[in-house]
């Protein structure tokens, strides 16, 4: 059997799956045959994706697939669980510094109708509560709440908002009129401290204003207060520090990951599983302890690939920058085919990748790292950070992929476009993904494929 | 020097304090949501509002972050080297000390970009005297909105956000026609002539509950109550007064709805929202759930008054109220 890295299928998954069991491959709890998340759970979209053929991989996938599944398993333990939305990376930290308290983003469930190819009509059913497909797929949260046949019906449901998308605002208005009260929290739009005023440094190399950052840690405060209350517990400093260490943990982890494969000479872990990979850092999936573990099998995997000169996607392929998640998984399997590979992202929450500041009180800390979220500050300081990690990561092409209904899509691509060209001028397209994109394949394809044919005939140019 | 404001939370006393005209650009001339090409999920008054401020070369134009539209579409004017606009952070939460906080913080910023555009740092007698002066106009435009002609009133209201001026809104003509509220955002100029079309098809609006209606004028200020710095007074009477869509949670909407509705009698809702506006769009099935009417949605185009099909849709909803 070839045990060369590969993509497989999940057809071939069977197979190596077996093989791996034959030769002793261990385990967690959640682990098993990619199978049966469509058997079980009516995962079909696993049919038509692509997979990494490494057991880490396998762990990775397995960790993801169940989370509904380990919060139920926790919830049934004892442990008090909290939903908390949009504000992807901070309130997690908070949540899990307290012993018996679980963060999830409900948020996600923006990936069911995509898992499911949607059959589980979430979609449908959101639209008979009011909110149509002019909205994000996000939407189908809100019937996800109601049929509790997804994720656990949260002890507390914290939600931010100012500066956040309209689409998600308003869906959570609708949730929370329906009947689920939401612990709203003020994010301010980020603006540039003026002249002379007093300011803060803030992760990512930003900065914000001292006055924001006063009013995002109190906002925080609040939030620990209804965490500490939940749980019984106070959220104090000590705890909330070692919660911020761990998180570290993960950043770091995360950050070495990245620059591994980023920076490699060809890509030695596909773009789906960095994807993936990337979105334990909001809320480390539920389970932190293991989010750890997961990632350190995967860093050792792309180490050992990376010294053994082996590879998924060929030298060849073009270096491609990814701008925001994609609606269907798939998406990120078909840049591959198509001769790209990706070199760098920014998935929407590269405030939850990059360190926590230690050597601050640990609420400071969280408001500035919450104040760096790209989403809440000028659409030219998350371009500006594009451009920097374009160059870092000899970037020759980009793709900003449009989120259908998403309220923050309708003008920050052209800006992030028109910024990326004037300063780098790399091809650079935007495409709209749906969450089964079967119908637009055809669509997509000859757009990413023409995007691949122009960065290679620049290359082609300079050489 | 004019100022445009695009929110009617930004109060105007404090732009006119300053030595500056402040503007509501929903009255503006050459503002013209509807007649450009949109990018998909674009809404069409905050492109109107980016080309009208992309154009401007002797006023000011102030942006609210009340919506991600607004906000980006200010993003989009920097990036064209406009330099004379301003965002404004408007809270979307109402309950906390630090949301009141963030308004304070940004009526004095506003003052500072008011300064540096040349206006004149305003002293307290100034700035009461702009205050009891629009409060008293914007308590007259209140009283007289249940009788008044609905455009007439939407006229009154519009000239007020203009110029500050109170211009008494004509009595409505009595008439069995079906009371309507009109609820959503910006109600333009242009749009006025659906008031009408209302009125053809049976209806009347009783209650404008648009960004540009009475809704518009909650701002209040107890002057009286406090002798000290009116600056306290107008923060307050601004911020504690803000009704609208964007906030969370948007109980107040509903609570200043409710009183309203029950008062006029009112037997439907037309919600009126440009394309691309999911705040407003959301509310429709809440509306209908919490106040028990029926409700019509009716979407902003470029023509005066209603599209059309949007008319026949209108005609079709006064007729099953009849």
């Amino acid at each position: 059997m070839n045990t060369s890295p590969r993509k497989l299928n999940l057809d071939e998954w069977d197979g190596r799956y077996e093989q791996l069991r034959r030769d002793g491959l261990r385990e967690p709890g959640y682990g098993g045959p990619l199978r049966r998340h469509v058997v079980r759970e009516n995962d079909f979209r696993l049919e038509q994706l692509q997979f990494d053929s490494s057991p880490a991989s396998l762990r990775l996938w397995n960790f993801l697939l169940t989370e509904n599944e380990r919060l139920r398993q926790a919830r049934a333990n004892g442990d008090k669980i909290v939903g908390t939305m949009k504000d992807l990376g901070t309130v997690p930290v908070m949540a899990y510094a307290l012993p018996g308290v679980r963060a999830f983003y409900p948020d996600g469930a923006w990936w069911t109708p995509c898992l499911m190819e949607c059959s589980d009509r979430l979609l449908q059913q959101a639209e008979a509560m009011g909110i149509d497909a002019s909205f994000c797929p996000v939407r189908a949260m809100l019937p996800a709440f109601e049929n509790g046949e997804h994720f656990p019906k949260p002890d507390l449901l914290v939600c931010s908002t100012g500066a956040v998308c309209d689409d998600f605002s308003a869906i959570a208005q609708r949730l929370e009129h329906r009947g689920h009260p939401i612990f709203w929290w003020e994010i301010p739009r980020r603006r540039q401290p003026a002249s002379g005023e007093l300011a803060c440094a803030l992760p990512g190399n930003l900065a914000a204003p001292t006055i924001q950052v006063d009013c995002v840690r109190a906002e925080l405060q609040r939030i620990g207060n209804a965490l500490g209350e939940l749980a019984g517990r106070t959220l104090d400093d000590g705890g909330l520090a070692a919660g911020i260490r761990t998180a570290n943990q993960v950043r770091r982890l995360l950050d070495t990951l990245r620059r591994t494969v980023y920076s490699a000479p060809a890509a030695p872990l596909p773009a789906l599983e960095m994807l993936v990979a990337e979105m334990l850092a909001i809320h480390f999936c539920s389970d932190r302890e293991e989010t750890v573990a997961v990632l350190e099998d995967l860093l050792a995997e792309v180490q050992s690939r990376v010294r053994q000169n082996q590879f998924v996607i060929g030298a060849d392929a073009v270096r491609i920058f990814w701008v925001n998640p994609v609606a269907d998984l798939r998406a990120m399997n078909l840049l591959e085919e198509l001769g790209g590979r990706i070199c760098g992202s920014d998935y929407m929450f590269t405030h939850a990748l990059d360190l926590i500041p230690e050597n601050l009180p640990p609420l400071e800390a969280l408001a500035r790292t919450a104040l760096a979220d790209p989403m809440v500050g000028p659409t030219a300081d998350r371009a500006a950070r594009i451009v920097r990690e374009c160059q870092a990561g000899r970037a020759e092409a980009l793709v900003v992929s449009r989120i259908p209904g998403a309220s923050h899509c309708a003008r920050e691509g052209e800006i992030i476009l028109e910024i990326v060209r004037r300063e780098i001028g790399i091809p650079a397209i935007e495409l709209e993904i749906p969450p089964v994109c079967d119908a637009m394949l055809a669509t997509l394809g000859s757009r990413l494929q023409a995007l691949v044919e122009i960065a290679r005939s620049k290359n082609k140019a300079k050489s | 020097m004019d100022v445009f404001l695009t929110s009617p939370w930004i109060p105007a006393e404090w732009v006119r304090a300053h030595g500056l005209q402040p503007r509501g650009i929903w009255s503006a001339e050459n503002f013209q949501p509807g007649t450009w090409p949109l990018s998909a999920g674009v809404c069409a008054f905050a492109e109107a509002t980016v080309r009208f401020a992309e154009a401007l070369t002797d006023s000011a134009v102030i942006f609210p972050t009340a919506c991600d539209q607004l906000r980006r579409g200010f993003d989009a004017v920097i990036l064209r080297g406009q330099r004379r606009i301003f965002l404004f952070n408007l809270p979307a939460t109402w309950q906390t000390a630090s949301a009141g906080q963030i308004f304070r913080s940004e009526l004095e910023r506003l003052g500072q970009f008011l300064l540096a555009i040349g206006g004149r740092s305003p002293s307290p007698e100034v700035l009461r005297q702009e205050m009891v002066q629009s409060g008293g106009r914007r308590k007259q435009l209140l009283e007289s909105a249940p009788a008044s002609s609905p455009r007439g009133l939407a006229e009154a209201v519009a000239r007020f956000h203009w110029d500050g001026a109170f211009s008494p809104p004509p009595l409505a003509a009595p008439a069995n026609q079906i009371p309507l509220a009109l609820v959503g955002g910006p109600f333009l100029a242009p749009h006025w002539k659906l008031l009408d079309e209302i009125e053809a098809a049976g209806g009347r609006v009783a209650l404008n509950a648009t960004e540009t209606g009475e809704r518009s004028l909650c701002p209040a200020f107890e002057l009286d109550a406090a002798p000290g710095n009116p600056f306290d007074v107008l923060v307050q009477g601004c911020f504690d007064n803000i009704v609208d869509v964007f906030q969370r949670p948007n109980t107040r909407l509903y609570s200043w709805l409710k009183p309203r509705l029950a008062s006029r009698h009112v037997r439907g809702i037309v919600l009126w929202h440009f394309t691309g506006c999911d705040l407003w769009r959301a509310e429709a099935q809440t509306l209908r759930e919490t106040f028990g009417l029926p409700v019509l949605l009716l979407e902003a185009g470029g023509e005066p008054g209603a599209a059309p099909r949007e008319l026949n849709r209108l005609q079709a909803f006064v007729e099953t109220l009849r």
